[in-house]
């Protein structure tokens, strides 16, 4: 299936140069691709002893053992070079080939043994690296000096603790976690394996006699496949398997084929190209760079989906036709489903309703416009935004896990994450729009002779009302979808019934709640939508 | 009696504004200020309500020196001093009577503002001025619902009502139809006479400020450069106001 990879790479070069769009910025995205994954994504697996004990080596850190995996950076930096558009092409169309025969003659090599020797520093350093480019793009605004001695402080104070012994405390994978596999030559591997097999009688009479089964001699790398023994893996040798794929090796072969395909278009037609190629190139490459690992952290598997499909039919089976009620077994689900929705809304409403009553009033200490007066004033702003901050930080539902052991399950507790939660939110949208009052009114009041409270009062309030209104029915909408869940962690509502009804299997009632839950959202945000339009 | 001496404005960016302006309006008067934008008008206008500060000289209205003016006493003050604005500065979600009851939020205790408590005479006051600018029946129309024209007169109905001895007048008339003109200052002019207040309008439009205004003070780039009756600011003068301005553009 691996062929499948290059194809789609191909796929979306042919349907590019079908809309006449820039063949070239795929040369840069596939280049640019190339050089991340070289360094960065891994290839394949190597095994030791324990699964712990495998590593996943880049192209950069097989280096070493397999030479011919540096064509993946050379084509790599010559699909980078600025070429004219015709060469480039070619040199993409041909770069991409090369590295297809070399991704594939690599997949085909059998299993070898290889020493890992780590490299110190280079994870803490790129970790510097990054966090510097952060500072200085943060501090840019502020002259380019000031940003560059920032950069430079925090990379080299991180790298200092990252790589010192508080780092490597705390961060324990982060010492050498970038490895090379160096060779071991036929003739050593030989001479390991028989320094094993050796061992093997006195170690199998050990195992014997506390009744452990006998190990085999081994007679080729093949026997290998299931792991290492262990003194060779303490040894730091490791199994590498070409033929394993990771999701490094699966990217290769996507970009190589969109590299072949689309330097041959560039190179048949050199006017599939745009002024802003190579920054169209570089996002694409870093979305590519981001999205490919993702996919692989979140475990994404169609092959899981298809064998789940048949549980979820089986599911819908048993959940059709819904059972509303069943009065020989005295179970009432609409009831209950009805009696659960009321209080989810009255929890969402109550919930929104404290937030706001919390919010109104601190929402204009929020307000940059109304607090530059003083110093005290400023502080006080300062402070309160910061509230906002770290309150929006915490979700309702770890506010509710707290609140569920502090007050005991049920929907109270629900109510109390819910309001606290919202006032950020709700002060932050308000202050803003005490921020963006017109000013007209203000200096009108002023001009009259009216106290700051009766500015405030009658040129700011009158303004910002409806805006409140808005956002506090629009936080309403939020909220009410918030507290179906809340059930879940037991901060009552209808979350609560179908929990019940999954965790017993009642398919056929959890339904109903579900359906509820559809038409209730829906009818909310309508009729909160409508009145929102009404105010503004 | 308003009087400048030395009066100089310097905006936090470096700009003067204002430099070295010398001038004695008596009560009653009916004075216009003219020259192009930027030319200083309007911060003179600010600097008589305290919505500038002076940053050198003084400026005294009606014996007060504005410039050392803060807090309460500021509020007192500025309760006699009504000010027009060219974009009305209305609360357009309220209505227009609400709006000129603004004009009375100087003389009421904070509290019974913040609960919009006025009393029966504040009442009568609004409705008769908003009669006075010819919007009677307008009374609880919601601000955003009148004309441009109709908001400019409840401004100055909010004006009226503070009972001032001094209204400042900042360019009324320059965001509306032109046609306008003579209502918004045939309302000031009637007003000025009826009630001996003194009114001073920042026109930009040189026409309208010969035909109504007595006594016309040109501004140019910070500088005072006429001061006289009407009549005797010559075309020929008029153009040298101007046009020294354009240089500067």
């Amino acid at each position: 299936m691996t062929w499948v990879f290059p194809a789609l790479g191909m796929l979306v070069a042919v349907l590019t140069s079908i809309s006449r769009g820039s063949a070239r910025r795929y040369l840069y995205a596939s280049g640019l691709g190339l050089l991340v994954l070289f360094f960065a994504f891994p290839f394949s697996s190597a095994l030791g002893y324990l699964s712990r004990e495998a590593v996943h080596p880049t192209p950069a850190g097989l280096l070493p053992s397999a030479p011919v995996l540096g064509t993946i950076l050379a084509v790599a930096v010559l699909a980078l070079a600025p070429w004219p558009r015709r060469i480039h092409g070619w040199v993409g169309g041909l770069g991409g080939l090369l590295v297809l025969i070399v991704v594939f003659g690599w997949l085909g090599r059998g299993v070898f043994l290889a020493r890992i020797v780590p490299l110190p520093g280079v994870m803490e350093g790129a970790a510097a690296l990054g966090l510097a480019g952060l500072a200085f793009l943060v501090l840019r605004g502020r002259g380019a000096l000031l940003a560059l001695v920032a950069a430079a402080l925090v990379g080299g104070g991180s790298y200092a603790l990252l790589a010192g012994p508080a780092g490597h405390t705390y961060f324990p994978r982060i010492a050498g976690y970038y490895k090379l596999l160096t060779p071991i030559s036929a003739q050593e591997t030989r001479e390991l394996i028989e320094r094993y097999n050796a061992g093997l009688e006195k170690a199998n009479a050990l195992r014997a006699e506390i009744g452990l089964k006998k190990l085999e001699p081994i007679r080729s790398l093949a026997d290998l496949e299931g792991g290492l023994p262990k003194d060779l893996a303490r040894e730091g040798v490791r199994l590498v398997r070409p033929a394993s794929l990771r999701y490094g090796t699966l990217a290769a072969l996507f970009l190589a084929g969109l590299l072949l395909a689309s330097g041959f278009f560039l190179a048949r037609k050199p006017e599939l190209a745009e002024e802003g190629d190579l920054t169209g190139g570089l996002v694409a490459a870093g979305v590519f760079a981001v999205l490919v690992p993702s996919f692989y952290a979140t475990e994404f598997s169609l092959a899981k989906l298809v064998k789940g499909w048949p549980f979820f039919v089986n599911f819908l089976d048993r959940a059709w036709p819904p059972r509303l009620a069943d009065p020989a077994h005295n179970v009432f689900p609409l009831q209950e489903v009805a009696s659960q929705m009321a209080l989810t809304v009255e929890i969402a409403l109550v919930g929104t309703f404290l937030a706001m009553l919390f919010a109104v009033p601190t929402s204009f200490l929020a307000a940059r416009n109304l607090t530059r007066g003083s110093a005290f004033t400023r502080a006080i702003f300062t402070l309160t935004r910061a509230f906002y901050n770290i309150d929006r930080g915490v979700d309702t539902l770890i506010l509710a896990l707290v609140f569920v052991a502090a007050v005991g399950l049920g929907p109270f507790a629900g109510v109390l994450a819910m309001a606290i939660h919202s006032i950020a939110d709700l002060g932050k949208l308000y202050s803003e729009a005490i921020e963006n009052v017109e000013k007209g009114p203000i200096e009108a009041l002023e001009a009259v002779g009216a106290s700051g409270t009766n500015v405030v009062r009658w040129a700011i309030l009158p303004q910002v009302l409806p805006l409140f209104v808005a956002y506090t029915l629009y936080r309403f909408e939020i909220n009410f979808r918030v507290s179906i869940v809340l059930g879940f962690v037991g901060a009552g509502g209808i979350g609560f019934f179908i929990q019940n009804a999954m965790a017993s299997g009642m398919y056929d009632q959890m339904i109903i709640g579900i359906i509820a839950i559809v038409l209730v959202v829906n009818l909310i945000d309508f009729g909160s939508s409508w009145l929102r339009s009404k105010l503004v | 009696m308003i009087e400048a001496k030395g009066l100089g404005v310097v905006f936090p960016n470096g700009t003067e504004a204002l430099q070295d302006i010398n001038v004695t309006i008596d009560d009653g008067e009916f004075v216009a200020v003219i020259g192009l934008s930027g030319a200083g008008k309007s911060t003179f206008l600010r600097t008589l309500n305290g919505l500038v500060r002076p940053t050198s000289g003084s400026v005294r209205v009606g014996g007060v020196e504005v410039g050392n003016l803060s807090g309460r006493s500021l509020s007192r003050f500025r309760r006699t001093v009504g000010f027009i604005f060219q974009q009305f500065n209305l609360v357009t979600r309220l209505t227009a009577l609400e709006n000129v009851l603004h004009g009375r939020l100087g003389y009421l205790p904070t509290w019974r503002g913040l609960l919009g408590l006025y009393g029966e005479g504040d009442y009568e006051l609004a409705a008769g001025y908003l009669r006075e600018v010819g919007l009677s029946g307008k009374e609880n129309v919601r601000v955003d619902n009148l004309s441009g024209g109709q908001q400019q007169r409840v401004a100055i109905a909010r004006a009226m009502a503070q009972q001032p001895q001094l209204v400042l007048a900042d360019e009324p008339m320059a965001s509306l139809d032109p046609r306008l003109s003579d209502v918004i200052l045939g309302l000031l002019k009637s007003y000025n006479e009826a009630r001996g207040v003194t009114v001073l309008v920042n026109i930009h439009v040189l026409e309208l400020a010969r035909r109504y205004a007595r006594r016309v003070l040109a501004f140019n780039q910070g500088r005072l450069v006429f001061d006289g009756p009407a009549e005797s600011l010559t075309d020929e003068l008029a153009e040298r106001i101007y046009a020294g301005s354009l240089e500067a553009l």
